[in-house]
């Protein structure tokens, strides 16, 4: 909030930036703050008000003078009023409104990843050595087909496919230009290509400039259909037609006119400052028989030869909901989880819709082989991966491919300070504004996301090699390989996963 | 619990000899147990025996394991088992048939000589000594062999071995001549993480065969000195030619000895 | 002041410690959820289709007795039965009770017909702990239109599958061992040969015998579930552990398999029948299905191989058995086949051995084995991965060391 916005408002800010000696009066942090919350006043710098803690002053500081101290709200402790629920009343009485945010829920929900831990070999099974041993981590995303048919001569007759080959079990997510700057897009295309994994084009289209990633580009296929054009399904490596989002599960999205700049208006091929709005189902599709036609139409669009996949966000039934995807022709689904990050989505729908990834993934894995078609589609699913033993959590609870997004942006420099929503991100990622998005150099953004995920497959190997696996499909669906640590027995029951202190079965 | 039968003799030059017959059955066909062999081996050992001939050996394992007498020769005729002369110290053992798996575990000292082939794991973490195999050698041999104090192991083979050989070495040479072979006498991944020794081939070895941190080098006058030594050892001990046109050699050595540098990150978080 | 250790054998000392365990026949072990063991295995075959002795296959067994505890040990036979009998399944129960028995012969008359029936001969063996089951076989014939097979109209071989799930499933106290045709199971909890003794197996002249010797290490002895584990014609001797156990289990139990021996071994018989009767792909294929080349590998095949590599690894990558292990796989049809093959890192012991008259094949996980039995013969390593195949009637087709796709038969 700037300065005047504050004005008639009872609610402080919640971070307070604090400057030190050290201050040489640079005025640096004065013009990398994107939220007027710091200004030069006769020669000293002091806090404006509105600081949210995107931490870019204090990493851009040469002498390291600045600290951004947490202010929690200072009424009266109570521990179901607590201080934040007073405020969120406060101010909907002042302003009508529908609470927005941006990012994952940042209630202290358990994450159920931290109740997991994982299995070694010992004695009677010998672990492998990742650094002199080989262990494969090349995954396929698309349709298989169950069994391999030769005719006599031993040639294929048929088989799987279409299929992509991603060197390791992990996809970008979908970032739609318009929710982050051409830059951010640009340099998770860019790690994409040099990871050799796909990253989601998000439904804000494929800028021109973009296309030479596009054999590492999932596009996007969303309520809005924006910028889908034949080229957009024909030249990417994989279409994905977004039902759901888990950070907003049942709802479309909402780019405010005044954010639809030349750049997004010609990407997504809407007229220049108009609401880029996104509906809430696909308006074609009411029930599954129209979610069968759409994937048809999109794979004869393609002429068969991309995988056509559906994500769906997290919500209580999602087993039945994704077999009744792999039957209307799905080659994946990507499961989206309660705690997936946005640029932009009610609080209300962000903090309480939706389930976990955890419990959503065994749900799925576990409902599709039931049916016997598990083994046709690749199972992705995200929201949050934090780092690879969520990762491989993931994957041992019958995921194929874990989807990441928060992670590759904070390793771009996002603090995740949830103010994705107001366009005026100071790290040049969640905005359109020329003087920001300049800040993100594309090729070094590409690079520290090449740098994470690069560990997070070292650390992927570093564990198969302790399971005594060799190669990642053996993980994948391998609940024997986790044990259960937390509060809840029931979750380990529904994960299809035994409690600590049981032995094998 | 079959028995054996072992009889002691003094030769001429006054050492003594023992001959002990390890071929009887139970009455179900199974061999004397290795706990009963080893017994009456290491008995003899301590009567005095300087030269012991095992005949009817069939799979007993640990023959003549941490021996230390390096005046001690043990003749074996059959097919040892698992672990022959592991942490072997001193003595020479000349098989007479195939050996099988883990043959010189950790041999510190001595000579193992088998006419015949040697299986998986042979010289494992050896830290000195020499096994000469006449024929093949299996999976994984000589892993992680290492130098120390001027002792340096050795594993000479006349055919070929398989995967992982000379993984994690850190000292010592290993030969393979590829007496025999139509292709390459050795696996893949040959020499993943050495940090130290050499392995020398005498046939292709292409670079997709080598493991991580292992590197095609040229021979230099060190490397033909300890190879002359090693072929004309392996000659002498089994009566064959073995040629010294050293194009034909390949040399294996490590790329460094720290190979896995910034591959960890200690950052305190 | 020391105190020395007595004079007697370790091993006679662990055995002791196991007998206090207590033991189980075809029943289920309570509260058990999984065995672990670390094996020997043996296998011998007369190319010409002519006859061994049972006592062979147990001298080779025997010889490797540091690699069991007397937990457990099994031989199948192939080619034991005449012409009169050939053709038919060969149902081998083991029967905790006569109760067991009954529902079992009810269960087995309500689908088909038993031609014959009778008592599998045993010896009394003193040393074998009780229990010691009924062990009874029938020669059967299923109705595929008997009104008490789910899918109806299924081929024989889907009904017998079909019948032994369903027994071993469902009826307590009954475990079916083996139910192919030209072939029987001998297995149980003792040592190796004292199942030779108890079942006398010198008594029966088979071409082909494969064999195991266990070697549990946290479980009680239990006579199912010894080595081999059969279904229909197939056999399966396993030695090592498989890392992937959850993925190939599901991945069965998703194709119709149920799971109820408690044993990894389970699931590699049922992906034999699957992929080579079910799916009819050529064992080499399959075995490339279960330990698959390295992508680095598949890399530098020929584009035909390449193609064929990465289909076969991305459609069935559930069925990949990840893991150390060497195993024996047997058929009886179309011939009697051997098939010998240890995983892709080659960290379990396999060596085949050819006979020097080239009338006999071995295959053993120690070379003491095959000498025991076979003073002259040629021995050697199979590639990691790649299967030895042997045939009665065409000898032995592919050594093991020819690369994935070099020799495509059947």
């Amino acid at each position: 909030m700037s300065a005047a916005e504050r004005q008639g408002s009872v609610l402080r800010d919640r971070f307070l930036p604090f400057i030190s000696e050290d201050c040489v009066r640079c005025g640096r942090c004065v013009k990398e703050c994107s939220f007027d919350a710091l200004v030069k006043q006769e020669g000293r710098i002091v806090a404006n008000g509105g600081c949210v803690a995107c931490m870019r002053c204090v990493e851009m500081c040469p002498s390291s003078a600045i600290e951004v101290r947490h202010a929690p709200p200072q009424m009266a402790p109570h521990p179901t009023f607590t201080g934040r629920v007073r405020e969120s009343i406060i101010a909907q009485a002042g302003s009508g409104g529908v609470l927005l945010s941006s990012c994952g829920t940042d209630l202290p929900y358990d994450v159920i990843f931290d109740d997991i831990v994982l299995d070694a070999a010992q004695v009677t099974n010998p672990s492998i050595d990742p650094l002199r041993e080989p262990i494969e981590t090349i995954t396929f995303v698309g349709r298989r087909s169950g069994r391999v048919r030769l005719d006599d001569g031993g040639r294929l007759l048929g088989g799987s496919g279409p299929l992509v080959a991603m060197d390791m079990p992990l996809m970008l997510g979908h970032v739609s230009l318009g929710a982050v700057s051409l830059n951010a897009q640009e340099a998770l295309f860019m790690a994409a290509e040099k990871l050799n994994v796909l990253a989601g084009s998000g439904e804000g289209g494929l800028h021109p400039d973009m296309y030479r990633y596009a054999d590492h580009v999932n596009s996007e296929v969303a309520s809005g259909r924006f910028g889908v054009t034949p080229e957009y399904l024909r030249r990417t490596a994989a279409v994905e037609i977004k039902i759901g989002q888990g950070a907003k599960p049942g709802h479309g999205g909402h780019l405010p006119g005044e954010k639809v700049t030349e750049l997004i208006s010609s990407t997504r091929m809407i007229p220049l400052g108009t609401d880029a709005l996104s509906p809430y189902p696909h308006h074609d599709i009411y029930s599954i028989e129209d979610l069968q036609q759409l994937i048809a139409v999109l794979k004869e669009s393609t002429e068969y030869q991309v995988p056509v996949g559906v994500k769906i966000a997290a919500v209580h039934n999602v087993g039945a909901i994704a077999s009744g995807v792999v039957r209307a022709g799905a080659d994946f689904i990507t499961v989206d989880g309660f705690r997936g990050g946005t640029g932009s989505s009610p609080r209300v729908i962000r903090d309480h819709a939706g389930i976990p990834i955890e419990v959503a993934i065994a749900a799925v894995d576990r409902r599709l082989s039931q049916e016997g078609l598990r083994n046709r589609v690749t199972l992705c699913a995200g929201g949050t991966i934090r780092g690879s033993a969520d990762m491989i959590k993931a994957l041992a609870l019958g995921a194929d491919v874990a989807m990441v997004c928060t992670a590759a942006l904070v390793a771009m420099g996002c603090r995740v300070c949830q103010s994705c929503h107001r366009g005026v991100c100071a790290w040049g990622i969640a905005t359109q504004r020329p003087e920001l998005t300049s800040r993100l150099d594309p090729e070094q953004g590409a690079r520290r996301i090449v740098n994470l995920f690069h560990a997070w497959n070292e650390e992927l190997k570093e564990v198969l090699g302790a399971m005594g696996i060799d190669s990642v499909e053996s993980l994948v669906g391998n609940r024997d390989r986790l044990r259960y640590l937390g509060p809840n027995p029931k979750l380990a029951e529904i994960m299809g996963i035994k409690h600590i202190g049981e032995g094998w079965g | 619990m079959t028995s054996v039968t072992s009889d002691v003799r003094i030769m001429r030059d006054g050492r003594k000899e023992a001959t002990i017959d390890a071929s009887s059955r139970d009455p179900h066909g199974r061999p004397v147990d290795q706990q009963t062999l080893n017994e009456e081996i290491r008995r003899v050992i301590a009567a005095g025996a300087g030269r012991i001939s095992v005949t009817g050996v069939m799979g007993q394992r640990y023959i003549a394991s941490a021996c230390t007498d390096r005046e001690l020769y043990i003749r074996i005729d059959g097919t040892p088992g698992n672990g022959l002369g592991a942490f072997l110290d001193g003595p020479t053992i000349e098989v007479f048939g195939n050996a099988q798996d883990m043959t010189g575990n950790t041999m510190a000292c001595g000579r193992i000589i088998v006419h015949g082939n040697a299986w998986d794991v042979t010289g494992l973490a050896a830290r000195g000594g020499r096994i000469l195999i006449r024929d093949s050698s299996g999976y994984r041999v000589g892993i992680h062999m290492k130098e120390y104090g001027g002792s340096a192991p050795s594993i000479i083979i006349g055919g070929q071995a398989g995967d992982y050989l000379g993984e994690y070495m850190a000292g010592g040479s290993i030969l393979v001549l590829g007496n025999g072979c139509r292709r390459s006498p050795v696996g893949s991944s040959i020499g993943a993480g050495m940090h130290g020794g050499s392995i020398y081939v005498r046939g292709p070895v292409e670079k997709h065969q080598l493991g991580i941190g292992a590197a095609l080098q040229p021979l230099d006058d060190t490397d033909r000195q300890r190879l002359e030594d090693m072929i004309s050892d392996f000659e002498r001990c089994f009566s064959l030619r073995v040629t010294r046109n050293w194009p034909e050699y390949l040399k294996i050595a490590p790329l460094s000895s720290r190979p896995f540098c910034g591959h960890f990150d200690p950052i305190p978080i | 002041m020391r105190i020395e250790s007595p004079r007697t054998g370790a091993r006679q000392r662990n055995e002791e410690a196991y007998a206090a365990l207590p033991a189980y026949g075809a029943a289920r072990p309570e509260g058990s959820s999984y065995i672990m063991g670390g094996c020997g295995i043996a296998g011998v075959m007369n190319m010409a289709g002519e006859k061994v002795c049972g006592d062979r296959i147990a001298r080779m067994l025997s010889t490797m007795s540091e690699r069991e505890n007397g937990l457990g040990a099994g031989y199948a036979a192939y080619g034991l039965f005449p012409d009169d009998l050939k053709d038919l399944y060969c149902l081998q129960f083991l029967f905790d009770d006569e109760k067991a028995m009954t529902v079992t012969e009810e269960y087995l008359k309500n689908r088909g017909a038993i031609v014959r029936d009778e008592r599998v001969p045993t010896q009394r063996v003193d040393s074998l702990r009780p229990p010691r089951p009924i062990v009874w076989r029938y020669f059967f014939r299923p109705d595929p239109r008997s009104e008490k097979f789910r899918t109806k109209e299924q081929s024989e071989d889907e009904c017998m599958v079909e019948a032994v799930m369903g027994i071993n499933g469902a009826i307590p106290g009954a475990i079916c061992i083996s139910s192919g045709k030209d072939m029987a199971v001998f297995k149980g909890n003792g040592h190796s040969y004292e199942i030779a003794e108890h079942f006398d197996i010198a008594r029966y002249d088979a071409a082909m015998w494969l064999s195991h010797s266990r070697f549990p290490t946290n479980s009680p002895g239990w006579w199912a579930g010894a080595h081999p584990i059969s279904l229909l014609d197939w056999s399966v001797c396993h030695n090592g552990e498989i890392t992937s156990y959850g993925v190939n289990r599901r991945f069965v139990e998703m194709n119709g398999y149920r799971c109820s021996l408690l044993t990894d071994t389970e699931v590699i018989t049922y992906t034999w029948d699957l992929l080579v009767r079910r799916h009819g792909l050529p064992i080499p294929i399959a075995a490339v299905i279960m330990a698959p080349p390295y992508y680095r590998d598949i890399e530098r095949l020929d584009e035909n191989g390449k193609k064929l590599a990465y289909q076969l690894r991305a459609t069935y990558k559930e069925a990949f058995l990840n893991g150390p292990f060497s195993i024996l796989v047997g058929r009886s049809r179309p011939e009697i086949t051997m098939v010998a093959m240890a995983d892709r890192k080659k960290l379990r012991p396999l060596l085949i051995g050819e006979s020097d008259d080239g009338k006999t094949v071995y295959a053993a996980s120690e070379e003491c084995a095959i000498r025991s039995v076979q003073e002259r013969a040629e021995t050697w390593e199979a590639d990691p991965g790649s299967p030895m195949i042997a045939r009665v009637g065409e000898g032995i087709v592919r050594r093991g060391i020819e690369p994935p796709f070099g020799v495509m038969d059947r």
